[in-house]
């Protein structure tokens, strides 16, 4: 078998047309060719059950290593005489079906992940909303001075277009009770004359928490936690007193500054921090309202600007741009997130 | 609102600090410093000088002589209030005053102009402007202002809406207690007049008729005083934060009001003989001191001298009550009123004094005594000397006692989250002002009067003082202990995202936001009309009142705006619309809507509708809903249902929104040299389950064939005719049928079109053989000759 195996590597190096290689094929695998026949006249009542196992091994060994040899020649042989169309591979790519998201729907989706990875449920509400639910619930009883900050919308019929996702907070509470954890993105709105920082229509993504012995710590933690995942990056948070009825305390809270981090830019105006987003621990009047014990529980609520971040995020320059459905804008923002 | 740093340092050693860093403690502990602004005053060479003789010289120009201890200058004057005799500054020739101008020796009208009077402003002292400096007569003539005053003052600025909650910090002392408390230094205690003294007099006459909306109301008569100019370092602090100065007695109100936070009002005592406070009961007029004649309405709170009504309360004064020159007597007042109230009056008027944004922060009624004590102290420093006439008189509650609040100690370290030491909780407590002692693990605090309930009632507020001075930088981060729980997922909003990424990944179509309400001018152009809509009562313009009951107003108007940029492009929008439902109740649905436009050399209005049709067939079958149907619809109810140009969709015989195309007039107005395909679909019947029963279905073993048929049938009767006709063919066999292509044109006859199907067959048993492959081609032919149809 040996011999047969030499013999068929040197004619196969001999062969150099596919004609040659076929008839090196014939010769040695065809019905007559050496290998066929070797097994075709071995004498098996001559041999033990032993040497019949060897030989069969031997034979389909040999077989084997034919028919590959005789492949690769064969493959070798197309290789090099077979020339691939000409075509221009310089030439762009065609793409005729992606169009584009709106950057609002990118951060949103982003951050919608990220809050249920930490286990918080994603909930929707209303854009009108009842005066108990965007300021009544949320300790901001009529002639509230804090009204002023957010001027509403008003409808004829008494409701109002909701100014923050906070309206939501009390609707979670007595949907679900506590322990809950949710977040609500979503459209708001407020009275407020149009400039390249200000808009009348905007998003947020509101916040809440509220379990058994909930901390302050726990809501730096979570933040940063968050935060960190939407930046891509440790981000180092400090909180300082910020005033918002429905929560107390209730913070300002700051991140250092990304682009300096925290020498001083124009970007955060020479200070090295950047005001992010209000938050506290929810206020005991506003639990009582979502028939929640204030004495058994404790939670933390904030409010992210979906806006702003999609602002920060994509370097936009100008707020008015998000509403404008112009498609120079929209056409610079992926399909996919 | 604007702190400055020179009159905090009257109450805590500011030594040592620079005002970045008050600032920035400040912020970190108590409000937002959003801004540090030095004033400099311009004083080198200024002196006090005084008005010797004036003489007109036209209708606004006098020619003054000045002296300036032995020296005499003359001037060219143009400021209204010079009169003889007064004390001013000036500023002779070689002086540089505020804003750089040196002032020179000049000739005006004929006359020699040796120097200028000054007013605040032209000295960088601040105020507005409102003639020279009137400066009391105690004051030496030719001495040197730079002598008299501090050369530079530093502003903070802070943000008012971080002061909403805290009344305290709208005046100097309470800003100058949380600095103290900050940098742990001594607060100085304010110096004030016992009142007591004067219970022995009879009490002023006085009614508090409306005691809801006015608390507590407190006055005082005095005799014996005069409207004299105000001390000079108190005229250059007023002037330093912006305020006018008239003469002591309205002054000091104003500078108890920036340092105790509680407004005050100054009442000459010879027009009143008694005082009610009481609503104005009907509509009328009323004239404040600024001269504005203002319309009342009956639950407007007026101070009332009897039956007159003499100020308007808490926000401002009466013309016809107000200190003027004459003034011997003054009735002052300190009041409280309800925060609800002035707001109400104030903002329905539109005035916004600094008297009224402090009572709209609620100011506790137990600085009504203290700023009376505040101000006889200071008049008496000032040098006035007043018979007191009555006792401190007041009506209603003042809530000056100390409210006691018990807290364990462990709820700090609970909802802090970190421990924090008991000793550290009464400190902190104590410099505030608060009385804080511990025993048996539960902090007994004492509210002290001068912060207000609204601010402090609850162990929470109590944890914010502690938690702010302790310092929120200084807490250590700990993620929340709770168990581990599936959290449920939204459907809802996953379909939505769904839904958006499908068209925006394999159909071409950019998202993207419009407002929520319709554009009227545009929906006259478009001639639509809304039924019923939900309105706005303030709308921010007078086009954008109703709320939109469809997304394709504002999605067109996109498109016309984008016709110039693009020849060809698709744009979608899932929002919401709005739908009055009788009353208070609303229906808000998720809406699905969108355009596709392209320049309609680009292509057949057919085909373009047919890519679109076949987006929403995909998204419907993505989103596991199942076949969608496409009605054609005859009804005109909006401009762009034209009978012939849409279709209802149906899912399992529901209407759930409508496709078709634009055409003239409408696409004139949109897009006149464009195809615009659109479409708008309830999106909220359009919920399949977001995991779907998709299931697999397995091959045959044995491969299949196909086959195209072209059949040649009415282009009249339509492609849904023809293939409900088809649809009657079966066939063991038969696996699918699709629809690959039409055709109409040369070798067709007129009116008829020839349709290419695709017959893909197959057994599950064995290999097809050629037989069965004839038979079942000769059985379709059979079956299409029966219907009258030929193949092609």
């Amino acid at each position: 078998m040996q011999e047969i195996r030499t013999q068929l590597s040197e004619d196969l190096t001999a062969a150099t047309t596919s004609q040659d290689i076929e008839a090196v094929r014939v010769r040695y695998l065809g019905r007559k060719g050496a290998i066929t026949l070797l097994r075709k006249n071995a004498d098996f009542s001559a041999m033990s059950a032993d040497e019949k196992k060897r030989f069969g091994q031997q034979f389909n060994e040999l077989k084997r290593f034919a028919e590959q040899q005789i492949a690769a020649a064969q493959a070798r042989q197309t290789s090099t005489t077979l020339a691939p169309p000409s075509i221009d591979m310089t030439l762009p790519g065609l793409n005729n079906h992606l169009g584009h998201l709106h950057p609002i729907s990118l951060v949103q989706l982003e951050l919608e992940e990220i809050f249920q990875s930490l286990g918080f449920m994603i909930l929707d509400g209303y854009h009108v909303e009842t005066d108990f639910y965007n300021f009544e619930s949320l300790n901001i009883p009529r002639d509230h001075p804090a009204r002023d900050m957010q001027d509403t919308y008003w409808l004829k019929n008494g409701l109002l277009l909701r100014t923050h996702t906070s309206a939501n907070q009390v609707r979670a509470l007595e949907h679900y009770g506590a322990p809950v954890r949710a977040v609500f993105p979503g459209r708001c709105f407020r009275n407020e004359a149009i400039d390249p920082s200000h808009e009348n229509t905007f998003y947020q993504l509101e916040g809440l928490m509220v379990d058994r012995e909930i901390s302050v710590a726990n809501l730096i933690a979570v933040m940063r936690t968050v935060l960190t995942a939407v930046f891509h990056r440790e981000v180092t948070v400090r909180l300082r007193p910020g005033y918002f009825p429905f929560v107390e305390p209730g913070f300002e809270l700051d991140i250092q500054c990304l682009i300096c981090a925290g020498e001083g830019c124009s970007t955060c105006k020479k200070s090295g921090w950047i005001e992010l987003l209000p938050c506290g621990l929810v206020h005991p009047r506003v639990l009582e309202f979502g028939q929640v014990d204030p004495d058994r529980y404790s939670g933390f609520a904030f409010g992210l600007g979906l806006t702003r971040l999609a602002m920060m995020k994509y370097n936009i320059p100008d707020i008015r741009l998000l509403n404008s459905g112009d498609l120079r804008f929209c056409e610079q923002f992926p399909a996919a997130v | 609102m604007h702190i400055s740093l020179d009159w905090i340092a009257q109450y805590v050693d500011l030594s040592d600090l620079s005002p970045q860093t008050i600032a920035h403690r400040l912020t970190m502990a108590t409000a937002e410093v959003e801004g540090v602004e030095t004033l400099v005053r311009s004083l080198d060479g200024v002196r006090i000088g005084q008005v010797v003789s004036i003489e007109p010289l036209d209708d606004q120009l006098t020619f003054v002589s000045v002296a300036c201890g032995t020296e005499q200058f003359t001037t060219v004057c143009g400021a209204p209030n010079v009169r003889e005799g007064m004390k001013s500054a000036f500023a002779p020739a070689g002086v540089t005053i505020a804003g750089g101008q040196t002032i020179t020796e000049r000739q005006v009208g004929g006359k020699t102009s040796q120097g200028i009077l000054c007013s605040s402003e032209e000295l960088g002292m601040g105020g507005g402007h409102f003639g020279i400096l009137d400066l009391p007569a105690s004051l030496e003539s030719g001495a040197a202002l730079a002598d008299l005053l501090p050369s530079s003052d530093t502003l903070l600025e802070i943000d008012n809406k971080s002061l909403t909650h805290r009344p305290d910090l709208w005046g100097h002392y309470g800003v100058a207690r949380e600095v103290a408390a900050i940098f742990e230094r001594p607060l100085r205690p304010l110096q004030l007049v016992d009142v007591t003294q004067y219970n022995d007099l009879p009490a002023y006459p006085l009614t508090l008729d409306d005691p809801e909306n006015c608390p507590c109301y407190c006055c005082i008569e005095m005799t014996g005083v005069a409207a004299l100019p105000s001390p000079l370092a108190l005229q250059c602090r007023l002037h330093a934060l912006g305020q006018r100065t008239f003469n002591i007695l309205v002054d000091l109100t104003n500078y108890i009001m920036l340092e105790l936070g509680q407004p005050m009002h100054a009442f000459d005592a010879s027009r009143l003989q008694a005082v009610r406070v009481a609503p104005f009961g009907t509509t009328g007029q009323f004239t404040t001191l600024d001269g504005q004649v203002r319309h009342m309405v009956p639950e407007d709170l007026i101070i009332w001298n009897e039956r007159e009504p003499i100020a308007l309360a808490g926000i401002m004064g009466g013309l016809n009550s107000e200190v003027s020159e004459r003034t011997t007597g003054l009735l002052l007042e300190s009041a409280n009123f309800k925060d609800a109230r002035i707001r109400r009056t104030a903002t329905r008027l539109g005035i916004h004094t600094d008297a009224s944004q402090r009572f709209e922060k609620q100011q506790p009624p137990a600085n009504t005594k203290t700023a009376t004590e505040r101000f006889l102290h200071l008049l008496l420093e000032s040098g006035l000397h007043p018979q007191i006439r009555s006792r401190f008189t007041a009506q209603g509650t003042l809530k000056d006692q100390t409210r006691y609040l018990d807290i364990p100690t462990d709820f700090f370290d609970r909802r802090i989250g970190n421990p924090i030491a008991q000793d550290r909780m009464v400190s902190i407590l104590t410099s505030l002002g608060f009385e804080a002692s511990i025993t048996n693990n539960t902090l007994s605090v004492g509210i002290p009067p001068f912060r207000s309930e609204k601010d402090i009632s609850l162990p929470v507020d109590i944890l914010e003082e502690v938690t702010r001075l302790q310092g929120y930088d200084n807490l250590e981060p700990k993620m929340p202990n709770f168990s581990v729980e599936r959290v449920v997922l939204n459907d809802h909003l996953r379909t939505q995202h769904k839904a958006r990424r499908i068209l925006a990944q394999a159909h071409g179509f950019s998202e993207i936001h419009n407002y929520s309400w319709f554009d009227e001018t545009w929906l006259k152009t478009l001639g639509y009309e809304p039924e019923a809509t939900l309105e706005m009562a303030n709308p921010s313009a007078e086009h954008n009142v109703r709320l939109q009951t469809t997304l394709l107003t504002n999605i067109f108007a996109v498109v016309k705006k984008n016709t110039a940029l693009r020849d060809h492009f698709r744009i979608f929008e899932l929002g919401r619309i709005y739908l009055p439902a009788g009353g208070q109740d609303r229906i808000e649905k998720n809406v699905l809507a969108g355009a596709s436009c392209q320049h309609e050399r680009l292509g057949s209005l057919e085909a373009h509708f047919r890519q679109i049709k076949g987006a929403l067939e995909a998204l419907a079958e993505q989103l596991s809903l199942g076949t969608l149907a496409f009605v054609p619809a005859t009804t005109t109810t909006v401009p762009w249902h034209t009978p012939g140009g849409y279709v209802d969709i149906t899912l399992q015989d529901t209407v759930v929104g409508q496709l078709g195309f634009l055409s003239d007039p409408l696409l004139a107005k949109i897009a006149p040299t464009a195809q615009v395909v659109w479409f708008e679909l309830d999106f909220d019947r359009f919920e399949g389950p977001i995991f779907p029963a998709t299931s697999y279905a397995p091959t045959s073993r044995y491969p299949g064939s196909w086959f195209d048929f072209s059949v040649v049938a009415s282009a009249q009767a339509g492609f849904a005719e023809l293939v409900s006709t088809l649809d009657e063919f079966s066939h063991a066999l038969l696996k699918k049928r699709e629809f690959m292509a039409l055709y109409q044109g040369r070798g067709l006859a007129e009116g008829t079109a020839s349709y290419t199907f695709r017959y893909w067959i197959e057994s599950q048993d064995s290999t097809l053989t050629r037989e069965q492959i004839e038979a079942f081609q000769q059985e379709y032919i059979t079956f299409l000759q029966s219907k009258g149809l030929r193949l092609r």
